[in-house]
This record gives structure tokens, sequence and C-alpha cells, in this order.
């Protein structure tokens, strides 16, 4: 078979391949009020309410929320150091930080992740859950 | 002398790149549709594919790419935005691996299916393996653990993130090379001068929009 029928049948099956995993993303994608930390729901005003709110200097300017430092300490995480964190979003997207990158940290009311002087890759958008492990 | 315009050609496609990634970029990043895809499929792509067929010269896009990378990681210069600079310079290197499979005669390109074809393949190709790399490559470089769960678990969104890139670069390869078929060869004596101008002109506007900022 000729580069003449490769190319254009390569072309289609990356096009079902995208839309196949478009169509698979939208279905799975876990839409929820709540947010889990350790296997403990929690509202994002509930966040509010139990840990110190705290401004943070961004590459993207300042962004304040509630201080994981503060919030993991509060809600019973024990040896915050020794652990791991992952935060998840509601499309999936997650991160796994070490509480060094972890205390340094804000959840904002609109449940977005941001760490100081990180490149974007580490903030997480709508989170739905931290695993402590 | 060949070289020295192969190296003109570098720093003019790749500032015009990096331009349109930090100028334009930013401007379609706020109205909150997929930028990534987009610099993909149309600016990356175009200038990819223009400057390929333009010098006919394997290795210059890996340079557009370190050139256009180093705009956007200078820019803000007192922040850091190592992912999309990596990123910009993985498309360059993968660019150059999937189109050294691709020979560029008239045979190739000759239906408006194959030029679509191609583009298709080259855009999304280019968008998923630039986003992987990236997510691996930024942890490492930044001095933080790289988790390979993270990127598994999100290998379904990369996968289906490139559709926009790919329908798009579908259209941008068709109009790279019917621009081509105009007349855009000037004289030596034009050609470094404009060439080095519109490459100045470009990184003074990416200087100038971050001090305004």
């Amino acid at each position: 078979m000729g580069k003449e029928k490769i190319i254009p049948i390569l072309a289609f099956v990356i096009l079902i391949i995208a839309g196949t995993s478009q169509a698979y993303v939208f279905i799975t994608q876990n839409e929820k009020e709540t947010l889990t930390i350790n296997n403990e729901e929690y509202t994002i005003d509930q966040l509010f309410i139990i840990g110190e709110t705290k401004t943070i200097q961004t590459i993207e300017g300042e962004k304040s929320g509630v201080s994981f430092e503060d919030l993991m300490n509060k809600i019973g995480i024990e040896c915050t150091d020794c652990h791991t964190y992952t935060i998840i979003g509601s499309d999936g997207y997650q991160q796994t930080v070490e509480w060094e990158l972890m205390k340094t940290g804000v959840i904002s009311d609109d449940k977005t992740v941001y760490f100081p002087d990180t490149a974007k890759k580490f903030w997480v958008k709508d989170i739905i859950e931290i695993e402590v492990k | 002398m060949k070289n020295l315009k192969l190296i003109a050609g570098v720093i003019l496609f790749g500032s015009l790149w990096g331009f349109s990634e930090v100028i334009i970029g930013s401007g379609i990043n706020e109205t909150g549709i997929p930028t990534g895809a987009i610099m993909t499929g149309f600016f990356a792509l175009f200038f990819l594919v223009f400057s390929r067929i333009s010098f006919k010269k394997p290795g210059m896009q890996l340079g557009m790419g370190l050139v256009a990378g180093s705009l956007k990681l200078f820019n803000p210069f007192v922040g850091c935005h190592l992912c999309s600079a990596i990123a910009i310079m993985a498309e360059g290197a993968i660019f150059e691996l999937i189109w050294y499979k691709f020979a560029l005669d008239d045979y190739n390109l000759s239906s408006i299916k194959m030029k679509s074809s191609i583009g298709i393949i080259t855009a999304y190709l280019t968008y998923i393996s630039g986003y992987i790399i990236t997510q691996v490559l930024t942890p490492i470089v930044s001095g933080a653990n790289f988790y390979i769960e993270n990127l598994i678990v999100f290998i379904p969104n990369i996968l289906g993130g490139g559709l926009i890139a790919a329908v798009i670069g579908g259209i941008t390869v068709p109009i790279a090379l019917l621009i081509y078929k105009f007349d855009f060869s000037i004289k030596d004596t034009l050609y470094y001068p404009t060439s080095i101008g519109i490459s100045i002109l470009c990184w003074i506007l990416v200087i100038g929009n971050w001090l305004i900022a």
C-alpha cells in the first residue's frame, strides 16, 4: 500500500482515537459539590471555616485561599511531612506533591490549588479529592 | 552564506512563533478556549510547515523551537513559564521526527486530501507528544518528583485534547502550502535586514508587553 493510501487512513484513525477519547473524558467527568480529603467529605465553605486563609505570590500574580499547612494540621493529618499528597481535579488531572511543596499551597474558593513560584503544571483546577498517602 | 541565511530564517520564524505564543496565545487564553490546541494546530504548524517547505532544511525547525521556547521562557522575565517553553521546544523536535518520514515531493502533497491528512497527523502527534514531554520534564527540571501514575490517568484527556489541534492542523497545512505558491523571494540585501528587523520587533513587542502589563 502506498503513502497516498496510508497517510489518509492514519489521519482518519487519529481522528477516531481523539474523538473516542474526548467522549470517554466527557462521560467519566466527575462533578460533585464536595471534595474529599483523606477519605472525609468537605464543602469548600467548610474548608474556609476550618483553615486560615493566606495570599501567595504565583507566576500569575497573587492568589488567596485556605493554607494547606494550616488545613492539614487542623483536619487531623498526623506527621504531615511523612506523606505525599495527590490532588485530583474533576477532569481527572492530578498532581502528587511532597509536604515541602504542599505546605506552601492554597486552595481558592473556586476549588483551584495554587503553589507559589512553581510551573502551572502543579496547579489543579476544580479539585474533587486530595489523597494522603 | 547559505548557512547564514538559514540561521536568519531560524531566528525569524522562531521569533514569529514565540511572539504568537506569548502575545496572541495570552489573549486567546483569557477567553477560556483551548489555547494549546489552537497554538499548536495553527500558529506552530503554520510556521513549522512554511519554513520547512521554504528552506527544505531538516534541523531548522528544531532551532526554531529553541528560539520560540526561549522567548516564552523569558517572558515575563521574573516568572516561570517552564511548561509552555518546554512544550514549544519539544514541538520543534517532534515536528522534525515526523517530517523526517514525510518526503516533501509534489507526489505526497498533490491532493487536498494528502495535505489535510499530513496536517492532521502532524498537529495531533506534535500536540500530544509535546504535552506528554512537558508533563515528564517540568517536574524534573524544576526539582520536583515525577509520578508516572499522574500521567497515565490523564492520558485519555491528552488524547482527546489533541482533537481540536488535529482538525485545525488539517486546515493549516493546505493554507501554508497555498501561501507558499506565491513568490516571496527577496534579494539578499533585503533578506537580512528584513529578517533581523522583524525578529527584533517580535522581541521588543514581547518585552514591551511585559513592561506595560
